[in-house]
């Protein structure tokens, strides 16, 4: 019987590692690549003869045509996120309260209505998204890109802290009602605490998708000053003799916010992504 | 404190009526248990007073305010749920003092109630603790400690005690029966249980698919029970119920039932001859007879020290005795019992209504 435990504990394992090192062989190619001397770029080897790090101190300083805005762009992905996970925060907390605990007429309707805007992939709506923005004279600013995050990432929000909402006792608001507490009150003093772990998850997640976007920053916002970092690798790739050790320092970097995120919240994350899988 | 008045007040959702319009009026620090099996409307009326459940028809006050359009919050009352509903991100402290913060009251006076509900729920040394910290009997009296901290005019409690063990339960009642002696504020208490019901509170409101049944105290309800639905609520083991026609002749009484046995009754049962009735005793009420009791054959016998319980058949039907001596029955000896006439009941069998005689 143990034997039995340990066989299986052995294969489980065995999986664990293969798919471990499956994901981590193009980090590992980034890497390489990112401490590599450009004459050795496509040498083929496991680790460079030479390792260095001028590639970084080119992307810290600015020091190459496409990093002329590194900085402004790093602040304006950083810019974008913040604002993304803000505001996306702030509709799904108060709808979800809105929906689940005042059990406002019609919410169920909502929830659903968002799940269902899951169905049409965000790039069919890019040339419709474009037109918005211009009818209201966003385009080229920040606020367009974080709108549109916005209205990317609400929806899943709502329906992942809907089901999260749903599990608290509906006896905490009554308690709090006679206790003495306004709707705002109990929003504030009892929704939001309880509700933290499922906040810090759904935030990092609108975080991390506005973070990630490439498609919509690239098509809203053209100027050098205003684009994210994200548009900026894609710039890289414009010229057939691409820096590329350059472009993975530039990466690795540009990879290194959401790593930390992730690792910091990462207890928050598991349990808050898994919600919602199963409608309860 | 304050009175609680209830008049003529119903509850529907949407075309289904679940309270029938329900009068009643409790005196300013009266205990009052609002008791019922399950689905019989006694929660919703607890939740319409608090102010948790909308009123669909007739008039709610407190003291002398109608309340039917006052928020729960502006009702001056306090709940004890039966899930206890403790908020699980606060410490005990805060929890208990969640209400005064809310009503704007400085930090002195919280401490100082809250130090003083403590104490009368020998809480003090949890204070710092939270909800998850605490053992399930300890997490009731946090939930209650929050009832009393600020002093409110009224006290509803849904059913607090069916989430605790079976011991913890008879201890926390009558701690609850304790505090309300000495804190004196009106108390509406919902339970299931009729002797929660019968050992707490001053008035009992027995209630069945949204009516009233009985109002009255708690020996009232036991031995004059309104009906054949309080008689069979309240007393455990419950009351013997036989069916039969009421039979008159001359000075004598008697209700004979269709296997053939004949009850006795006093000289002031009411009924008319030939009248179908149903002929209730409780177990307690009966005595070991001579020979002109009623014959029955003992099938169970259940000691339990205090008392023996004892389960016979009577020509096919079941009934239950009590007793207290020690007779020493034996399963299938054949024994006489003879109820006490003076507290046999005799209902209507198609009304179900309690005959005066």
């Amino acid at each position: 019987m143990s034997l039995r435990k340990i066989f299986n504990e052995a294969r489980l394992m065995l999986l664990g590692i293969v798919i471990f090192i499956w994901t981590l062989i193009p980090i590992y190619h980034l890497f390489v690549m990112s401490i590599t001397p450009r004459v050795e770029t496509f040498a083929g080897a496991l680790w460079p003869s030479r390792p260095t790090l001028e590639n970084y101190e080119t992307v810290v300083k600015q020091g190459h045509y496409y990093l002329e805005h590194f900085w402004q762009q790093l602040w304006n992905s950083a810019f974008v996120a913040v604002m993304v996970c803000a505001i996306t925060l702030a509709i799904a907390s108060t709808a979800t309260f809105a929906i689940s605990r005042l059990r406002v007429r019609g919410g169920r309707l909502v929830s659903n209505m968002a799940l269902a805007t899951y169905l049409i992939p965000p790039a069919f709506l890019a040339i419709p998204m474009y037109k918005v923005m211009g009818v209201y004279g966003l385009l080229n600013t920040q606020w367009s890109l974080i709108l549109t995050m916005v209205t990317f990432a609400s929806p899943y929000a709502i329906w992942v802290l809907k089901q999260y909402a749903d599990k608290l006792p509906y006896e905490l608001d009554e308690a709090a009602r006679i206790d003495g507490a306004s709707p705002l009150q109990i929003f504030r003093l009892i929704y939001l605490p309880l509700m933290a772990p499922s906040l810090v998850a759904i935030g990092t997640y609108a975080l991390l998708l506005a973070w990630n976007e490439y498609l919509y920053a690239f098509l809203l916002l053209s100027a050098d000053k205003d684009i994210t970092l994200a548009v900026a690798l894609g710039h890289f790739l414009t010229t057939d003799d691409a820096p590329f050790n350059v472009l993975m320092a530039t990466g690795a970097v540009y990879a290194l916010p959401p790593a930390a995120i992730y690792y910091v919240f990462r207890r928050y994350m598991v349990s808050g992504l898994t919600a919602g899988a199963v409608k309860s | 404190m304050a009175s609680v008045s209830v008049e003529a007040v119903r509850k529907r959702y949407g075309a289904l009526e679940v309270v029938h319009g329900i009068d009643i009026v409790i005196p300013d620090g009266e205990f009052v248990v609002l008791v019922g099996p399950s689905g019989c409307g006694k929660s919703t009326l607890l939740r319409m007073i608090a102010g948790l459940e909308e009123i669909s028809g007739g008039i709610i006050r407190i003291g002398e305010r109608v309340v039917n359009e006052v928020p729960s919050k502006d009702r001056d009352i306090a709940m004890v749920f039966q899930n206890y509903a403790l908020y699980p991100h606060m410490t005990v402290r805060e929890n208990m003092g969640f209400s005064l913060k809310l009503r704007g009251a400085g930090t002195s006076v919280i401490v100082e109630q809250v130090r003083r509900a403590a104490e009368i729920l020998s809480l003090s040394s949890l204070l710092d603790r939270y909800p998850k910290q605490l053992s399930g009997g300890q997490r009731q009296r946090v939930a209650m400690g929050r009832a009393i901290v600020r002093n409110p005019q009224v006290f509803l409690f849904d059913e607090p005690l069916s989430n605790l063990d079976a011991k913890l339960r008879v201890q926390m009642r009558t701690e609850i029966k304790a505090l309300h002696q000495k804190l004196k504020t009106t108390s509406i208490y919902v339970t299931h249980d009729q002797i929660e019901a019968m050992t707490m509170a001053d008035r009992i409101v027995v209630m069945h698919d949204g009516i009233v049944e009985q109002v009255g105290t708690p020996l009232d309800l036991y031995d004059r029970p309104a009906n054949l639905f309080v008689a069979g609520f309240i007393g455990s083991p419950a009351i013997n119920l036989l069916r039969g026609t009421l039979r008159r002749d001359g000075g004598r009484n008697w209700v004979a039932t269709d296997a053939g046995i004949d009850l006795p009754l006093g000289g002031n049962a009411g009924g008319k001859d030939g009248q179908a009735v149903v002929y209730g005793f409780r177990p307690e009420h009966l005595a070991l007879g001579n020979d002109g009791g009623l014959p029955v054959r003992v099938d169970v016998v259940e000691p339990t020290g205090a008392s023996t319980f004892v389960y016979a058949d009577l020509s096919g039907a079941q009934i239950c005795g009590v007793f207290t001596e020690r007779h020493g029955f034996h399963s299938g000896e054949t024994m006489h019992l003879m109820p006490q006439l003076d507290r046999v009941h005799l209902f209507d069998a198609g009304t179900g209504h309690r005959l005066v005689g």
